[in-house]
């Protein structure tokens, strides 16, 4: 389980204002809201990647930033972080990525060869050809493998939480749908405590227990897909409207764009 | 009277701004170090890591070092052999080029071309790794970044400073003696007559120390300046400026300290 207590953090300004909210065990809870309202602070709080200026986080009942020592490391271990723009290490090869983690904890009790049996399986898991990606450095990968492959190192050290930071920023509507797929597919085989930071509501309003709106640095709403939906409440009405209206505008422009070049070819031959 | 207390004011808070600033940059440059040796003596420190930065460090760096060194040596004994002449023995020119490339000019212009060529490269790619969250990624892993990056470079720092000042002190005082024969005519026994004249076999072990020093000071700045970078691809290119600017202050800092330390 896992609890944010009243957490404060502000950097030039005050980001979060006072947050708290308990993850049951299993939960796949999603975090929805404006940019900027700290949403991937909040995320970060709870490896201690990020130490609020006051509360706390606790996860199975011990506080993320207690003194004890060796704490953080292990929560650290239980639990794997799926970066924004996948975070992959430049000069290291899509084996080593994956692998870094429990090289580092593991491989003296695993050996070498369950170490690379359980980097091959993670990279199936998200389905990508291990043979294929093995050796390729991360700027040989495009944007959706380099995510599946941020996805396969948070899940080969079978963690028992997994924290998504904007999954599915960045990708195609196909690639953003795959990733949610494979989301979907990870929870229910592994039955993980889960959360997703995300700015596409209608991923995850599909993939999550409940969904939370923070705006403003405070949690505004906080209930299941079905509850968000009929809510009347002014901020999250605001919020769905806006993202409605978002998503709206980007499917019309990309289809005048496409009206667009069909008429260039049409009247060129050639694409504009 | 209100605007000298406002320009007062300012001032000081400036300077104490300034201070706090100073202090806290050098208390995490000296936990930094702390950590770095702590993971070096309970050999945490992967050798793969190690080595790759030690050629990159040491053996990419030889031939920037080289033509500087020649450049040193050379300059060196010309302005020496141009004041010297008609004056003094223009023995002692020997003496001046190969005391001046061993204790002074060796270690710093290469100290000079490590920090543009090794220490502004690593800011940069902390600074990136920061910015691009890959730093948090190591975190996330339960691994160290200390470890993982800062460790193995300020070891290889370490090991190809004295390298590279051993082979410019050679390089540059050689450039010298040439120079001397070609410009003033002096030869190259009179030249080495000079040269061990005064020449005291502490003075390169002298030169090796201040190699030494550089090669722990400017890996670890620069990694602690990359560490510190925010902001995007603005914020590394700030980052590393700051980086370079604060490594040959401190590369200068401690060169002036070496005399009344260890010279007397």
């Amino acid at each position: 389980m896992i609890e944010y207590r009243d957490i404060y953090k502000a950097f030039d300004a005050p980001v979060l204002a006072g947050v708290s909210l308990t993850v049951p065990d299993g939960e796949t809870l999603a975090i929805v809201g404006p940019s900027g309202t700290g949403k991937s602070v909040l995320l970060k709080t709870t490896i201690g990647l990020i130490v609020p200026d006051r509360g706390d986080v606790l996860i199975d009942g011990e506080s993320v930033f207690s003194s004890r020592p060796g704490v953080l490391q292990e929560i650290r271990q239980k639990a794997g972080y799926v970066f924004q723009n996948a975070a992959l290490f430049d000069s290291f090869n899509v084996y080593e990525n994956v692998a870094l983690g429990i090289q580092e904890h593991e491989a003296k009790r695993l050996g070498q060869r369950e170490v690379a049996r359980r980097v091959w399986h993670a990279l199936e898991d998200v389905n990508l050809d291990p043979r294929a990606v093995l050796p390729k450095l991360p700027s040989e990968l495009s944007g959706g493998m380099r995510k599946r492959v941020g996805l396969a190192r948070a899940i080969v050290g079978r963690p028992q939480i997994l924290l998504y930071d904007e999954p599915v920023t960045g990708l195609d509507p196909v690639n953003a749908a795959a990733v949610d797929r494979l989301i979907e597919e990870i929870t229910e085989k592994t039955h993980v405590t889960s959360i997703i930071v995300t700015h596409d509501i209608e991923g995850a309003l599909s993939l999550c227990d409940r969904i939370g709106l923070l705006e403003g640095g405070k949690l505004r709403f906080i209930g299941t897909p079905a509850e968000f939906r009929r809510s009347d409440e002014p901020l999250v009405r605001a919020f769905a409207d806006r993202q409605a209206a978002a998503l709206t505008a980007m499917r019309s422009e990309r289809g005048s764009r496409r009206s667009r070049r069909t008429t260039d070819l049409e009247s060129t031959g050639r694409p504009s | 009277m209100a605007s000298v207390a406002h320009a007062l004011t300012g001032g000081l808070r400036a300077v104490g701004g300034a201070g706090e600033s100073v202090a806290r940059h050098a208390g995490e440059i000296a936990q930094l170090a702390w950590q770095s040796v702590q993971a070096t003596f309970r050999g945490q420190v992967a050798f793969r890591d190690f080595i790759i930065q030690a050629y990159a460090m040491g053996v990419e760096s030889l031939p920037l070092v080289l033509v500087t060194a020649i450049l040193s040596g050379v300059v060196t004994s010309q302005q020496g052999g141009y004041q010297f002449t008609g004056s003094i023995p223009l023995y002692v020119l020997g003496s001046v080029v190969t005391n001046g490339v061993v204790l002074e000019l060796g270690p710093v212009m290469t100290a000079i071309v490590f920090i543009g060529r090794v220490g502004a490269r690593i800011t940069a790619e902390v600074g990136t790794m920061q910015v691009s969250e890959q730093i948090d990624a190591i975190y996330s892993l339960g691994r160290d970044p200390v470890r993982m990056l800062a460790a193995p470079r300020i070891l290889a720092g370490m090991l190809a400073m004295p390298f590279l000042v051993g082979l410019a002190n050679g390089v540059g005082a050689m450039a010298g003696m040439v120079a001397a024969r070609s410009t003033i005519g002096l030869g190259y026994q009179s030249f080495l007559y000079g040269a061990r004249l005064f020449w005291h076999s502490y003075d390169l072990f002298y030169s090796l120390m201040k190699a030494e020093m550089f090669g722990f000071i400017i890996p670890l700045i620069s990694v602690h300046m990359g560490l510190l970078t925010r902001g995007g691809a603005e914020g590394v290119g700030r980052a590393t400026t700051s980086s370079v600017v604060f490594m040959i202050i401190a590369v200068l800092v401690a060169d002036a300290l070496f005399p009344p330390l260890f010279l007397n």
